[in-house]
C-alpha cells in the first residue's frame, strides 16, 4: 500500500510534467500542423532561465515567471520568423525546428556551460509531508496541483473563450476560418507562444525536481511527449492529458519493479497503441 | 450601373495545375448568377479565387469598384463577400451557436437581427443550437453553412453546390432558402442540380476547361436544349 | 494529368542521375580524386576519407527523403549500429578478413531486421508528421540502451579497436573509401531506377494517388526503408574502418541530422548532392575549427551547422546541387541559330 502511494504520487508528478510540455506540442501540432521540434528547447531554457533567476535572486517564483517570459518570447520569435514563411509546408517545418532546436541548445551550452548545474527546490516546498503513512515530498504534490490547475485552465481557454472556438474551428480547417473573415495568423502566433511558456513552465518546474539542469534535457523530455502525442492522438487535448498519465504512470510502475525495461517500455507502449488504433486512442481517424 | 463584382481574365493554380484559364463575368446588383459547367471546369476553383484562397492568381477581381486580387482571404471576407463552400463545412467542435458566433463580423444589432431572421428560415438550427454541429444530418449542416453567412452583412455572396450530396426533399428546402436569400443578397450560386439552377437563377456563365465559354439568361437557357447538351451534357 | 504526372516523375529521375552536364564533371572529379593521394599529405586525404564513407551515409538518406519522401529522424541508429557491430566484432573475436565479412553480415541482418521493425510501427501512424516522430522516439531508443549497455559498448567514453591489416594504410583506406562510394551510388541509382523505384516517386509526389492506382505504399516504402537501412549500415562499417572507435554519439539525433543536412545542402533527389553537400559541410567544418585560433567562437561548430541548416531550408530550398543546375539553364543555354 505504502508503495503503491508512493508511486501514484510520483507517477502524477512526472505525469504533470509531461503534460506541461505535450499539451503545446498536440495544441500547436492540431491547430497549425506544425511539429514544432524546437519545443523542447523552449523547456530547456525555461530550466535554465528558471536556475539563472534564482541564483541572482533567490525567489523561485520569480525564477518560474522569468522561464514563462523567456518561453512566450521565443515562441513569438520563432513563428514570426520562421515558422511563418513555411505554413502548409510540412518538411520545411520539421527541418527549420529541427535547425532552431540545435542551434538553441548549443547556445544554452555557450551561455551556462556543458556540465549540469545544480537547481533548488522552492523553500515552501522543500518539505516532506505524511500522506496515507508515507512520507512524500511536498514538491511533488505542488506538481500535480499545478498539472491538474494547468489542465482546468486550458480546458476552459479552449471550451470558453474565443480563441479557444478559434483553436477548435482551426483543427478542423484553418482555411474556413479565413473565408469567415478571421485572421488566423494572429491566434497562430497567440497559441504559438503560449505553447512555448508552457513548455518553458515545465522545464523550470522539472530542474528543482531532479536537481540539476543539463543542456540535453530538453531532447530527452521532448521524446516523452511526442510519444504522448502519437499514444493521445495529434491534436486531441484529452487524448493529450491521458497520454500524460498513462506514459507518467506506467514510467514510474516500470523503473520500479523491472528497471532495465524503463528505456523500452514507452516505446513498446507507442507500438501497441499505433498497431491498435494508428490514429491514437482519441485521434480522429482520417484527419 | 458598376457591377457589384467584376472578373476579367481569370486565372489561377493549384500547385503546378493551371485550373482557371481565363473566366470573365460581371455579377450586378441584386442579380443572381448561376455557374454551369461539367465536373473539373474550374467552378469551385473560381469561387476560391475570389476568395483569396489560392495565392497564385491573376487577372481582375474587382468588388464594388476596388481591386481584391491578391489579398487574404480574412480580409476579402471583411470586405462584404460571403462564403458557402463545397461539401458543407461546419466546425464539427462547435456548437451550432459557436458556428454562427464564429463568423459574426460584427456585434451589432443588425447582425443579431439578421442572425434571428436566418434562424426563423431553419428551424431545424434553432431546434439544435447548442448542440455540436459533428452531430447534425447533411441537410442541417447545410443550412447551418447558410445561416452563418446571411447573419452577415455581404456585398455578395458565393455559394458553392449546396444541393450536393442531399436528399430531394432538403434540396427543395435549401432552394427555397436560396430563392429567399436572393430577394436581399446579390448571388453567385455554382450549381449541378439544372433544376435548382433554373429555379434560382437569373443569368448564367458556362465554363469549360477553366474558361467561360457562354452566358446569357437562365430563362432561355431553360429552353435551348441543344445549348443544354452542348455544354452541359443534361440527360445523358 | 496521370501522363503529365509521369513525364514529370521522369524529368526528375533523369535531370537527378542522368544529367549530362554532369557525367563529364564527374569523370573529371573522379580523375583527380585518383590523383588526390599523390598530390596532398595525409590530413587531406583521411579528410576525404571521411567524406567518402559520410557521403554514403548521405545518399542512404537521400534515398529516403529525396526519393520516397520519408523523414526519418532514427536513421542514425542503421550508421551507428554498423560502426558498433563492425567494432565488436574487431575488439572481440580479431581482425582477420574474414571477420570484416561477419561484421558485414551482421550489419546486414541487423540493418533489415530494424528497417523492418522501424518500418512496421512508423509508417501505420499514416503520414510525414507521425513518422518523423516516431523514428525519431526509435532512434533515440537505440541510443538509450546502447547507452546503459556499458558492458558491451562502453557508452559515452566509446570503444576503441583494432581493424584488419589491410585498411591500416591511410592512402589504401582512401582508394577503398572512394571504390565504395562510387559503388553504392551506381547501385543506389540502379535501384532508383528499377520500377520499385519509380513506384517510390510517385509515392512522394502524391500518396493518395499512388494508393488510388493500386499500389501498396507501405510495402514499398518499407522495402526504400530496408535498403537505405543496409546501406546505411554499412557505411558504418566503413566509418568504424576509419575511425577505429565507436561511441554513443553515432546514434544521436544529431548524427541523423548530419545526414539529413547534407542532403539539403547539396540538392535532395539526386543522390549525388549528398555527395556535394557531405564534401561542402566536412570542408566548412574543418576550416572552421581551424579558425578556433582566431576566436574560440570558432570551436562551437553546432552553432554554425544549425544555423547553416536554417538558412539553407528558408532560402536555399534546392541546395548547391539546384543552384548549379538553374545556373547550367540559365547562363550556359546554347544559343539558338537564328
Amino acid at each position: 500500500m505504502d508503495t503503491f502511494i508512493i508511486l501514484l504520487v510520483n507517477g502524477l508528478a512526472d505525469a504533470s510534467l509531461i503534460f506541461l510540455m505535450a499539451a503545446g506540442l498536440s495544441i500547436i501540432l492540431g491547430m497549425m500542423g506544425v511539429l514544432n521540434f524546437a519545443h523542447g528547447t523552449m523547456f530547456l531554457w525555461g530550466g535554465y532561465t528558471s536556475v539563472w533567476i534564482m541564483a541572482r535572486t533567490g525567489n523561485f517564483w520569480l525564477g518560474a515567471l522569468g522561464a514563462v517570459a523567456v518561453g512566450a518570447l521565443m515562441g513569438l520569435v520563432f513563428e514570426r520568423l520562421f515558422i511563418r514563411p513555411a505554413y502548409g509546408k510540412v518538411t520545411a517545418q520539421i527541418l527549420i525546428t529541427l535547425g532552431l532546436m540545435i542551434v538553441f541548445t548549443d547556445l544554452a551550452r555557450l551561455l551556462w556551460g556543458a556540465t549540469p548545474l545544480p537547481a533548488l527546490r522552492p523553500a515552501v516546498f522543500d518539505g516532506m509531508v505524511a500522506l496515507g503513512g508515507v512520507r512524500i515530498a511536498e514538491y511533488r504534490i505542488f506538481l500535480i496541483v499545478i498539472g491538474v490547475l494547468v489542465a482546468i485552465g486550458i480546458h476552459a481557454l479552449i471550451n470558453r473563450t474565443r480563441i479557444g472556438m478559434v483553436m477548435r474551428a482551426g483543427v478542423q480547417s484553418p482555411e474556413m476560418v479565413r473565408a469567415l473573415g478571421i485572421d488566423i495568423s494572429k491566434y497562430f502566433t497567440l497559441v504559438f507562444a503560449g505553447g512555448a511558456a508552457l513548455a518553458a513552465l515545465g522545464g523550470a518546474l522539472y530542474v528543482p525536481l531532479v536537481g540539476s539542469v543539463w543542456s540535453g534535457m530538453g531532447m530527452e523530455n521532448q521524446i516523452l511527449a511526442f510519444i504522448v502525442v502519437v499514444v493521445g492522438g495529434m491534436g486531441s487535448f484529452i487524448g493529450t492529458a491521458a497520454g500524460s498519465l498513462l506514459i507518467g504512470l506506467m514510467g514510474t510502475l516500470v523503473a520500479w519493479f523491472f528497471p532495465p525495461a524503463a528505456v523500452v517500455a514507452n516505446v513498446l507502449l507507442m507500438a501497441v497503441v499505433l498497431v491498435w488504433k494508428p490514429a491514437g486512442l482519441f485521434g480522429l481517424e482520417g484527419k | 450601373m458598376q457591377p457589384v463584382l467584376k472578373l476579367e481574365n481569370l486565372s489561377s493554380f493549384i500547385g503546378p495545375f493551371h485550373i482557371v484559364q481565363g473566366v470573365s463575368l460581371d455579377v450586378f446588383p441584386g442579380e443572381a448568377v448561376v455557374i454551369l459547367g461539367r465536373n473539373g471546369s474550374g467552378k469551385t476553383t473560381t469561387l476560391r479565387t475570389i476568395m483569396g484562397l489560392l495565392r497564385v492568381a491573376s487577372g481582375v477581381i474587382e468588388l464594388a469598384g476596388e481591386t481584391i486580387l491578391g489579398l487574404p482571404a480574412h480580409q476579402v471576407a471583411r470586405r462584404g463577400v460571403g462564403y458557402v463552400p463545397e461539401d458543407c463545412i461546419v466546425f464539427n467542435f462547435l456548437t451550432v451557436k459557436e458556428n454562427l458566433q464564429i463568423a459574426m463580423r460584427k456585434a451589432d444589432k443588425e447582425t443579431y437581427a439578421r442572425q434571428s431572421y436566418a434562424l426563423d428560415l431553419f428551424p431545424d438550427l434553432k431546434k439544435a443550437y447548442s448542440r455540436y454541429a459533428a452531430t447534425l444530418s447533411g441537410g442541417q449542416r447545410q443550412m447551418l453553412a447558410i445561416a452563418r453567412v446571411l447573419q452577415n452583412d455581404n456585398k455578395i455572396i458565393l455559394i458553392d453546390e449546396p444541393s450536393k450530396g442531399l436528399a430531394p426533399i432538403i434540396v427543395e428546402r435549401v432552394g427555397e432558402a436560396l430563392i429567399a436569400m436572393k430577394n436581399s443578397c446579390t448571388l453567385i450560386l455554382v450549381e449541378q442540380n439544372f433544376p435548382l439552377a433554373c429555379a434560382v437563377g437569373d443569368r448564367y456563365y458556362i465554363l469549360n476547361s477553366g474558361r467561360s465559354v457562354h452566358s446569357g439568361s437562365v430563362a432561355e437557357l431553360a429552353q435551348d436544349v441543344q445549348l443544354q447538351n452542348r455544354f452541359l451534357s443534361i440527360g445523358s | 494529368m496521370l501522363a503529365s504526372l509521369q513525364k514529370r516523375l521522369h524529368d526528375t529521375v533523369r535531370q537527378g542521375v542522368f544529367h549530362p552536364q554532369f557525367h563529364f564533371l564527374a569523370y573529371a572529379l573522379l580523375g583527380v580524386l585518383l590523383l588526390l593521394p599523390q598530390l596532398t599529405g595525409l590530413v587531406t586525404v583521411g579528410l576525404f576519407t571521411r567524406i567518402f564513407v559520410l557521403a554514403v551515409f548521405g545518399m542512404s538518406y537521400d534515398l529516403l527523403r529525396g526519393y520516397a519522401g520519408i523523414i526519418n529522424l532514427g536513421h542514425a541508429l542503421f550508421f551507428g549500429g554498423g560502426t558498433y557491430i563492425a567494432g565488436i566484432v574487431f575488439a572481440n573475436y580479431g581482425t582477420s578478413p574474414s571477420m570484416l565479412g561477419l561484421a558485414v553480415l551482421g550489419t546486414t541482418a541487423y540493418a533489415m531486421l530494424a528497417a523492418l521493425l522501424m518500418g512496421k510501427i512508423a509508417f501505420r501512424g499514416g503520414n510525414v508528421v507521425a513518422c518523423a516522430m516516431i523514428t525519431l522516439a526509435l532512434g533515440e531508443i537505440v541510443r538509450q540502451i546502447a547507452e546503459s549497455w556499458r558492458a558491451v559498448t562502453h557508452g559515452a567514453d566509446g570503444l576503441t579497436f583494432p581493424i584488419p591489416m589491410m585498411f591500416r594504410d591511410r592512402v589504401a583506406l582512401y582508394y577503398y573509401a572512394l571504390a565504395f562510394m562510387v559503388i553504392m551510388m551506381l547501385a543506389l541509382r540502379q535501384f532508383i531506377m528499377s520500377p520499385t523505384g519509380r513506384v517510390l516517386l510517385a509515392i512522394r509526389e502524391n500518396e493518395q494517388r499512388a494508393i488510388f492506382l493500386g499500389y501498396n505504399t507501405a510495402s514499398y516504402k518499407l522495402v526504400a526503408l530496408q535498403v537505405a537501412g543496409v546501406v546505411c549500415g554499412w557505411s558504418g562499417v566503413m566509418f568504424a574502418l576509419t575511425s577505429r572507435f565507436a561511441n554513443t554519439e553515432l546514434l544521436t539525433v544529431q548524427q541523423t541530422l548530419n545526414a539529413l543536412l547534407v542532403t539539403i545542402v547539396g540538392g535532395t533527389g539526386t543522390l549525388y548532392g549528398a555527395i556535394v553537400g557531405t564534401a561542402f559541410v566536412q570542408l566548412a567544418q574543418h576550416t572552421l575549427l581551424g579558425l578556433r585560433g582566431v576566436h574560440p567562437i570558432f570551436e562551437r561548430w553546432l552553432l554554425f551547422f544549425g544555423a547553416i541548416y536554417v538558412f539553407v531550408v528558408l532560402f536555399m530550398p534546392t541546395g548547391i546541387v539546384g543552384l548549379y543546375q538553374r545556373f547550367i539553364s540559365h547562363w550556359l543555354q546554347p544559343v539558338k541559330p537564328r
